[in-house]
């Protein structure tokens, strides 16, 4: 099985067909795409109109108005560009994690992942990949042609989970090699040392740039507390030596306490402009993200 | 078939081999470590151990259930009994001194031979050789070849031990319990006396059935079956009142057995002298009494009734006869039974006198004695009343009775028939006893150090997994 077969099963690709992920902010890209640009010109969609200046390409005057005013306007157009965005993917050793008969946090956040990937690049964006897991990567540079899809999907076939995490480090790392205003995704269980504080700050400093940051939170039925396990001596991959005696299934305080966690995480994202996106591995990828896709749309 | 002789070993074994499942499902054990990455939400419990609701380790469980059991089976000394389905035979054969006379040995060894050979030569169960003690030939063994050199094998010189041949039961038995059904032959020139009294309880412990006796005769004849032979008919005196059906009974018997019987009453003048057999059924007038005698001595058997005994004098009967309504069976000294008497007189042989027939208790019920060329025969019990009149074996036994001294001769006129005899001879029980019956433990191939090294095994398996399980990584 290839790692295109394998990532983007036919019946994925068809429930993804038409979907396309628009940047909520503007982009200053360099080719054409689907995201509005800063820069008026060719575009299509009408953005107002401004007193003619002399140099003006006369094809832009608006007839019609200076008719009704005498006076001589131009007709400005939004440009539609691409952007440049990339995935970053947690590679830390708790998405190895599993549950019980269900699939690995890393596998599913490698559908989503290709699945995202497929669709920017088939509108033009420049996607690139990271990952973090024992140490920040910069997987593959951001690249909008099609035959880089399949590196991309390469380059997710061959991650595997270990080590402790920590996004901060690699947001900043795509901060520095992505332009501005370009797009961030990141597909992790946000399960952070710090309670997540890194990551906010290093998502708030994207944000500042203009980037668009987009959070997808990956976890299991077992760990989001919707099929708790029962009694055992529980322990963190990325912290083995630590464990704990407990019975989570006879815990309601359990899914309170997970659930607290992510919602205060979502909280200090969203006031930060980053988008947080829900997701669990009971979930189909293409259910969630045809529904996250439309969602955007409002 | 394989067959256990201490079977609650075998329900311990089982038992047992559910205690290490029950311990395994019982107990509480600390949960088994396990990956959440999630594990910070946790809230710690230590109370945290978990009742095992299925097995973790079927294969060890396995291991320590079948070892308990193996052991259990071990304990329950199991044995292969060789399918023998049918009857077999356990034949007791005598080489004691007292086969040595005449060609009895010779006919014994036949007996034994006919008795466990089959006619294809194949063995139907086991020979007891015994004298003072009994060896046991397993059935194996029991060939032609054995028969025929132990028809070559010199007599031996030491007296024959019935209870070391009884004893040699039990042992002989639990090797045929694969048969349906056995039967115990004993092949002897009998013995009347010097028997043991502990034989009784001893011949009621080895064996639930009746010993079938085949008796070598000094003549070297068997008289293995009980019966009358009476050549021709012969003339029998009945002296009672004709009109009592006391008396109508008895006289019957006798005709079906051969006698010619005329009834006279008491007092009225008695026939020419010619009858073999006197039966004195009433009391008799004193000339009468002499007249009895006399022919008694000339030849004639006397067989005197309870109620007459009186009429007689001398009679071969000490004390005073008590009547004792507890009367209960007669054992004949050929091993015929009769039971049903009425009632019984009590009393004892006297001096000279054999005992031709006991009661259950071993006390006299007929004894004999000769009387100039004739033979005089007391009877301890009414001849014609009770419910005995009614039974299969009475004509046999009233038989026996007109026979008079005959077989006490050739046992010894003078001895008696004791406790012990009367116990082997009886018929307690059937004459085939089913061999599930037999009580005797073991027998067989034993298996029991083989099923134990199985359990070795096992334990040593057992051992293996469990290090392997508990080896570190």
């Amino acid at each position: 099985m290839t790692a295109s077969t394998s990532f983007l099963p036919p019946g994925l690709l068809e429930h993804l067909g038409g979907l396309e992920v628009i940047a909520k902010t503007v982009v200053r890209g360099f080719q054409a795409g689907i995201h509005r640009s800063p820069l008026r010109g060719a575009g299509e969609d009408f953005a107002k109109h401004r007193d003619y200046q002399q140099g003006d390409d006369v094809r832009y005057l608006d007839w019609k108005l200076y008719a009704r005013t005498d006076r001589l306007y131009v007709r400005e157009f939004e440009e539609r560009s691409n952007l440049q965005a990339y995935l970053v993917v947690d590679a830390s050793a708790s998405m190895g994690y599993a549950g019980e008969g269900g699939i690995a946090k890393l596998r599913y956040a490698g559908y989503v992942a290709a699945a995202l990937a497929h669709l920017m690049i088939g509108a033009g964006d420049a996607v690139g990949l990271a990952a973090f897991g024992a140490e920040p990567r910069l997987l593959l540079g951001p690249r909008a042609r099609k035959g880089h899809l399949h590196d991309l999907l390469l380059g997710l076939e061959r991650l595997e989970a270990g080590g402790p995490g920590g996004v901060a480090d690699v947001l900043d790392r795509v901060g520095v090699a992505m332009r501005r205003g370009g797009r961030a995704i990141i597909v992790s269980d946000l399960l952070e040392d710090d309670g997540g504080a890194a990551l906010v700050a290093a998502a708030g400093r994207l944000r500042a740039r203009g980037d668009e940051v987009i959070v997808m939170r990956v976890l299991t039925p077992e760990e989001s507390g919707e099929a708790a396990p029962d009694a055992g001596l529980f322990y963190d991959p990325e912290h083995p030596s630590r464990q704990v005696p407990a019975t989570p299934r006879q815990d309601p305080g359990y899914a309170r306490r997970v659930a607290a966690y992510y919602d205060s995480l979502a909280d200090r994202l969203r006031q930060r402009g980053v988008e947080y996106v829900p997701l669990t591995t009971a979930q189909p990828v293409e259910q969630a993200l045809v529904a996250w896709v439309n969602r955007r749309r409002g | 078939m394989i067959t256990f002789g201490t079977p609650a070993f075998l329900l311990a074994g089982a038992l047992a081999a559910l205690v290490p499942l029950a311990l395994h499902l019982i107990r509480r054990r600390p949960p088994a470590r396990a990956p959440l990455p999630t594990e910070r939400f946790l809230a710690p419990n230590p109370r945290t151990s978990v009742r095992v609701s299925r097995p973790t380790d079927p294969l060890l469980l396995a291991l320590r259930m079948l070892l308990l059991f193996l052991a259990g089976a071990a304990f329950a000394r199991p044995a292969w009994l060789p399918d023998a389905r049918g009857a077999s035979e356990i034949v007791l054969l005598d080489r004691g001194a007292a086969m040595a006379s005449g060609d009895g040995a010779l006919q014994a060894v036949a007996v034994a031979r006919q008795r466990l050979l089959g006619a294809d030569g194949e063995p139907r169960g086991e020979l007891v050789l015994f004298d003072t003690a009994a060896v046991r030939v397993p059935r194996r063994r029991v060939s032609p070849a054995l028969f025929d050199s132990l028809a070559a094998a010199p007599a031996f010189a030491s007296p024959a031990r019935y209870a070391a041949a009884l004893r040699a039961i039990p042992g002989a038995a639990r090797e045929l319990r694969g048969a349906d059904s056995v039967r115990v032959t004993l092949v002897t020139r009998p013995r009347w006396s010097g028997w043991s009294d502990g034989i009784a309880p001893l011949r009621r412990a080895v064996w639930p059935g009746a010993i079938d006796l085949v008796a070598v005769t000094e003549a070297g004849g068997v008289d293995s079956a009980i019966t009358d032979t009476v050549a021709a008919a012969k003339q029998a005196l009945y002296l009672a009142d004709p009109r009592d059906r006391a008396t109508q009974y008895p006289a019957a018997a006798l005709g079906a057995v051969g006698w010619t019987v005329t009834v006279v009453a008491p007092g009225q003048p008695l026939p020419p002298a010619g009858a073999g057999l006197i039966v004195i059924g009433s009391p008799l007038p004193s000339e009468m009494a002499r007249e009895v005698v006399v022919r008694a001595e000339r030849g004639a058997t006397l067989l005197v009734d309870a109620g007459a005994i009186s009429s007689i004098d001398p009679l071969p009967w000490a004390k005073a006869a008590r009547t004792d309504s507890v009367a209960g069976a007669i054992w004949f000294d050929d091993g015929l039974q009769l039971s049903g008497a009425a009632a019984r007189v009590l009393g004892g042989r006297s001096r000279g006198a054999a005992v031709i027939a006991a009661w259950d208790d071993g006390q006299p019920a007929a004894v004999a004695r000769r009387m100039g060329r004739g033979c005089v025969v007391v009877v301890g019990t009414a001849l014609g009343r009770g419910e005995m009149v009614m039974e299969g074996t009475y004509p046999r036994a009233l038989g026996r009775l007109a026979r008079g001294c005959e077989s006490t001769e050739t046992a010894g006129a003078d001895a008696p028939l004791d406790a012990g005899a009367r116990a082997v001879r009886r018929g307690a029980g059937p004459a085939m006893a089913a061999a599930r019956a037999v009580t005797a433990p073991g027998g067989g191939t034993a298996l029991g150090r083989w099923v134990m090294a199985a359990a070795l095994l096992v334990a040593a398996a057992e051992t293996f997994f469990a290090y392997r399980r508990n080896r570190p990584a």
